[in-house]
C-alpha cells in the first residue's frame, strides 16, 4: 500500500513537472511569437508612417508650387489681369488731425 | 553451426566507434566553446543587414516661411531582366514602359538586354509616373526610394540657393556654403532579417539614429526675389545683354532680400544647364563699375572736408591728369558746376577734380573702407575679391580714372553693400543671406555684423541728399518713382580688353540706388553686361530699378514720403 502511494506521488510530481515545463515552454513560444508579430506590425507601421510623411512632403512641395508668385503672376496674365500702375495710399496724419 | 565474432574484432569495432564518438564530441565541444564566435558570425552574416540610415537634408525657406528647397524621397525604377521573361516579354514590357518614361521602346529594350542582372531604368521618377508604372504590374520591375532635392519655385532664386548633385553634395549658393550644416549625419541600423527581408523584432539589433540636417530660414523675400528676376529678365531680353545681375539689400542690417543672376539655370535639372549659367554674377563676377563709383569719391572728399556739395569747378568737358586727357561722356562741357552737379551730370572731369583734391592715398583708403578690394564675407559660395590695386601700382592717371570707376574691379554685392553704408548713415554691414538656422540644439539667429564706419553720419546724410538730387534733377531722373524719394546713380563703364585697352563698342550699364531716400529701406543694384543700346543701357537699368523698387515698396507696404 505504501509502495503504491509512493508510485502515485512520484507520478504526480513528474507529471506536474512535465506540465510546468510544457507550460513555460508554451508561454515562452507565445511570447516570442507575439514579439515577432508585433515587430512585423511595427515595421509595417513605420513604413506606413514614412510613406505618409513622403506624401505629406510631396503635398507641401505641390502647395509651394501653387503658391509661387511667379506662377500666380503667369496665371493672372493668362486671364487678362494687369499690374496696377499706382496704388492709392490714404495718409493717416490729416485724418487723425481732424478728429 | 553458429558463427561468432572474435573478441579481437569486437574490440576493434568498439575502439573505432569510441574514437569516432570522441572526435565528434571534441568537434562539437570546439564549436560550442572556442569556435562559437566564428560559427555565430557565419550564421549571423546570413541574416544580418547593416544599413546606413540617410539623414534628412535640411529645408530652406524664405523670410516669410515660403518653401524654397526640400528633400523628398522619390521612387527609382529598377529592373531584373531575367525575372521579366524571354525576349518577347521584355519587348512587351519595353513597349508599355517607353511612353511613361518618355523614351523609345528600343531604348528600354536595349537596357533590358544589356546583360546586366540588375539595373536602374530611371531614377527619381515623378510620383504620377511611378504610380502608372506600378499599376502595370510587370514582373521583374521594382522601386527603390532615393532622396531628391526639389525647388518648388523652379528657377527663382537659383543662384542664391545653389543645388545638390547626384551624390547628395551641395554645390554653389547656400546649398554649397552650408552643405555640412544642411547635410546632417547619417545613422546606422544593424538588424537581423527573415527570409522575406523583413526586420526581426527579436535578436541582434544595433541602431544609431541619423542626425537630420539643420533647416535654414533665409533673408530672401520670395515676392521681391520673383519681382527682381522678372525685371532683370525683361531688361536682359530688351537689351540682349550677355549677362546681368540684380541685388536688393536691406541697408539697416545688410540682409539680402533678393539676389538674381542671368543667365540662370534650373537647380533641379543642372545637367541640362549651360555651365556658364551656374556662375552667380552678383558675388563671383568682377567688373569695372564706372560712374556708380563717383558717389564714393565724393563721399570721401566730403568726409575729408576737401570739398562741399557747393564747391565749384569749371567743367571744360575734360580733365588733364598724368599727361592724359579724360573726357566726359560724349565730350559734353558743363561750365561752372558744383560738386552736386558732378553727380547730376555724371561728369568724369568733375570726378577727376574731386579725386585730385582728395589725393590717391586717401581715395584708395576710402575705397578699401567701403569694402572694395576684399570679400564682403557674404554667406554664399565662391565670392570674388575685386581689385583695388596697391598704391605703388597706380600711374598718375589712375587717380583720375579710379575717381569715376575705371581701373578698379568690384563685385555687384560689394557695390550694394557700399551703397547701403551711404543709405544707413555710414555703417558698412556684412551682407548675409541666412537669417536663422534650426537644428537639434534649437534656433540660432544670425546677428547683423557692422564691419566699420567708412564715413560719418553727416557725410552719409549729405550724400543721400546729393544722390536724391541726381534722381530728381539729374541724369538718373529715369529712376524716379512718383510720391517716393529716390537716391541713386547711373554707371556706364567701358570693358577692358585682353590687350589692356578698352573695347570701343561694349559697355557695362548699371544703376545703384536706394528708396525711400529719406529713410532707406531698400538698396537696389542692377548691372547689365554689354547691352545692345550701349550708352543708353542705363535707361533700361533705371527702368528695371524703378520696377524692382516699386514692387519692394509695395510688398513691404512702405508709405509714400512725398505728396
Amino acid at each position: 500500500m505504501a509502495g503504491a502511494s509512493w508510485e502515485m506521488h512520484t507520478f504526480l510530481v513528474v507529471s506536474a513537472a512535465i506540465a510546468f515545463v510544457f507550460l513555460v515552454a508554451m508561454l515562452y513560444l507565445a511570447e516570442t511569437t507575439t514579439v515577432a508579430t508585433r515587430g512585423y506590425e511595427a515595421q509595417r507601421l513605420v513604413q506606413q508612417r514614412d510613406e505618409l510623411r513622403r506624401q505629406n512632403s510631396l503635398l507641401e512641395v505641390e502647395s509651394a508650387r501653387l503658391d509661387a508668385p511667379a506662377r500666380i503672376d503667369a496665371e493672372a496674365k493668362k486671364i487678362g489681369l494687369v499690374r496696377v500702375a499706382t496704388i492709392p495710399v490714404v495718409q493717416l496724419e490729416p485724418i487723425t488731425a481732424k478728429r | 553451426m553458429t558463427e561468432t565474432v572474435s573478441p579481437r574484432r569486437l574490440r576493434a569495432i568498439f575502439a573505432l566507434f569510441a574514437c569516432a564518438t570522441l572526435l565528434l564530441t571534441l568537434r562539437v565541444g570546439y564549436w560550442q566553446t572556442l569556435g562559437r564566435g566564428e560559427l555565430l558570425e557565419s550564421a549571423t552574416d546570413q541574416v544580418r543587414s547593416d544599413l546606413v540610415l540617410a539623414a534628412q537634408r535640411g529645408v530652406i525657406r524664405d523670410r516669410s516661411g515660403a518653401l524654397l528647397a526640400t528633400t523628398v524621397p522619390l521612387r527609382s525604377l529598377y529592373a531584373i531582366p531575367k525575372r521579366i521573361g524571354d525576349h518577347e516579354a521584355r519587348a512587351s514590357a519595353s513597349a508599355k514602359l517607353a511612353p511613361l518614361l518618355g523614351t523609345t521602346s528600343d531604348a528600354v529594350l536595349a537596357a533590358l538586354e544589356s546583360g546586366a542582372e540588375w539595373l536602374y531604368l530611371r531614377r527619381r521618377l515623378p510620383e504620377d509616373t511611378s504610380r502608372a508604372i506600378e499599376s502595370l504590374a510587370i514582373p521583374g520591375l521594382g522601386f527603390e526610394s532615393e532622396p531628391k532635392r526639389l525647388y518648388p519655385n523652379d528657377t527663382i532664386g537659383a543662384h542664391v540657393l545653389g543645388f545638390v548633385n547626384d551624390d547628395g553634395l551641395g554645390q554653389y549658393g547656400i546649398e554649397g556654403k552650408y552643405d555640412p550644416v544642411l547635410r546632417g549625419i547619417p545613422g546606422r541600423l544593424v538588424v537581423e532579417r527573415d527570409p522575406r527581408d523583413r526586420d526581426l523584432a527579436v535578436g541582434l539589433r544595433t541602431a544609431r539614429a541619423p542626425l537630420d540636417g539643420a533647416d535654414l530660414d533665409l533673408t530672401i523675400d520670395l515676392v521681391i526675389q520673383t519681382s527682381v528676376e522678372r525685371w532683370l529678365r525683361e531688361a536682359m531680353q530688351k537689351e540682349k545683354a550677355t549677362s546681368g545681375t540684380a541685388i536688393v539689400l536691406d541697408p539697416r542690417d545688410g540682409a539680402v532680400l533678393a539676389l538674381a543672376s542671368y543667365p540662370t539655370y534650373d537647380p533641379a535639372a543642372v545637367a541640362r544647364s549651360d555651365p556658364q549659367a551656374l556662375m552667380d554674377r552678383a558675388v563671383s563676377w568682377t567688373y569695372e563699375p564706372g560712374s556708380t563709383m563717383k558717389a564714393f569719391t565724393i563721399a570721401a572728399a566730403i568726409d575729408q572736408h576737401v570739398v562741399t556739395p557747393n564747391t565749384t569747378y569749371d567743367d571744360k568737358g575734360y580733365a588733364i591728369i598724368g599727361g592724359r586727357r579724360l573726357s566726359n561722356a560724349l565730350g559734353k562741357a558743363y561750365g561752372i558746376s558744383t560738386v552736386t552737379q558732378i553727380l547730376e551730370h555724371s561728369a568724369n572731369a568733375g570726378a577727376v577734380f574731386v579725386g585730385q583734391r582728395l589725393g590717391a592715398e586717401q581715395l584708395r583708403s576710402y575705397l578699401l573702407g567701403f569694402g572694395f578690394g576684399a570679400p564682403t564675407a557674404i554667406d554664399v559660395s565662391a565670392e570674388a575679391t575685386g581689385d583695388v590695386r596697391p598704391l605703388a601700382e597706380w600711374y598718375p592717371v589712375d587717380l583720375g580714372t579710379i575717381s569715376f570707376g575705371q581701373g578698379i574691379a568690384v563685385t555687384p554685392i560689394q557695390l550694394a553693400a557700399a551703397y547701403a553704408a551711404i543709405a544707413n548713415g555710414g555703417t558698412l554691414y556684412r551682407p548675409y543671406v541666412v537669417a536663422t538656422r534650426r537644428d537639434a540644439d534649437g534656433e540660432h539667429r544670425t546677428a547683423p555684423v557692422a564691419v566699420r564706419r567708412p564715413i560719418t553720419a553727416e557725410t552719409a546724410a549729405t550724400l543721400r541728399t546729393m544722390l536724391t538730387s541726381t534722381v530728381d534733377n539729374g541724369i538718373a531722373n529715369g529712376a524716379s518713382i512718383p510720391r517716393f524719394s529716390v537716391a541713386g546713380k547711373t554707371g556706364t563703364a567701358q570693358i577692358p580688353s585682353d590687350d589692356g585697352r578698352y573695347l570701343d563698342d561694349a559697355y557695362v550699364s548699371s544703376f545703384a540706388g536706394f528708396v525711400p531716400a529719406n529713410d532707406p529701406r531698400f538698396v537696389v543694384v542692377l548691372v547689365l553686361e554689354r547691352p545692345e543700346s550701349r550708352l543708353l543701357g542705363t535707361v533700361t537699368a533705371m527702368n528695371a530699378f524703378r520696377g524692382i523698387a516699386l514692387d519692394a515698396l509695395r510688398t513691404a507696404r512702405v508709405q509714400p514720403d512725398r505728396p
